[in-house]
């Protein structure tokens, strides 16, 4: 391929492909990423608590379903 | 998308009894050897090695695949796991020896008493269980291996 060749060859690739669009984003991204990371985990809701501390109580007062329970995990 | 998310969701649905199983494993053999209770550990260990685990994973495909549907959180789908996974237990345990039904009583590896009154207790307490575990550990894996 001669350096004519090639410049014709660059001329209709810029004819084929379109160039790009504006690539910056249309607002600045950084304030909602930084409340992102700064933002906490959600706190675990009551009711979680609620079950985890009836299942406490529960092993406690019948200690005899702790090893049903490691059977069926 | 990242490749094979049903791979994905049945990895982070066995990671917790492949997590918790040798550590029950090596209690059974303290209270066994240490204790010499007559425990029979051999037969006790079918189900939650062999089972278990595989319940676990497939409950977690099962997830994946009817989330998009069906929207359900992921806590109360693994609540209904022990609804599925007691009758297989209790199958199992019967057929090897290790449960028996009294007249008043449940009896399990021939050691422990339960009376019938409390066994639906028991299964609300493992549902309880299992929607914690499903909700925070599952949950989170399924999050870390990019699934939910």
């Amino acid at each position: 391929m001669n350096a004519h060749e090639e410049d014709r060859m660059k001329q209709l690739l810029k004819q084929a492909l379109p160039p790009p669009g504006d690539t910056e984003p249309e607002r600045d991204l950084w304030p909602a990423m930084l409340r992102r990371l700064d933002a906490r985990p959600a706190p675990v809701p009551w009711f979680d608590w609620a079950l985890a501390g009836g299942l406490a109580v529960f092993a406690v007062v019948f200690p005899a379903s702790i090893p049903v329970f490691l059977y069926y995990l | 998308m990242k490749p094979h998310p049903y791979l994905r969701a049945y990895l982070a649905g066995i990671f917790v009894p492949t997590l918790v199983l040798p550590l029950i494993l090596a209690g059974f053999i303290v209270v066994r050897l240490v204790l010499a209770t007559p425990f029979p550990i051999e037969r006790f260990l079918v189900f939650p090695f062999a089972l278990v685990p595989t319940l676990f994973g497939l409950w977690n495909m099962l997830y994946l695949a009817s989330h998009g549907r069906l929207h359900q959180s992921i806590g109360l789908h693994g609540a209904v796991l022990p609804i599925l996974g007691a009758p297989i237990g209790a199958f199992v345990a019967s057929c090897l020896g290790l449960l028996d039904f009294g007249a008043h009583r449940v009896i399990y590896f021939q050691y422990v008493r339960v009376p019938y009154a409390v066994l639906p207790l028991l299964v609300l307490a493992a549902m309880a269980g299992y929607y914690l575990v499903w909700k925070y550990v599952v949950g989170f894996l399924n999050r870390t291996l990019g699934i939910a």
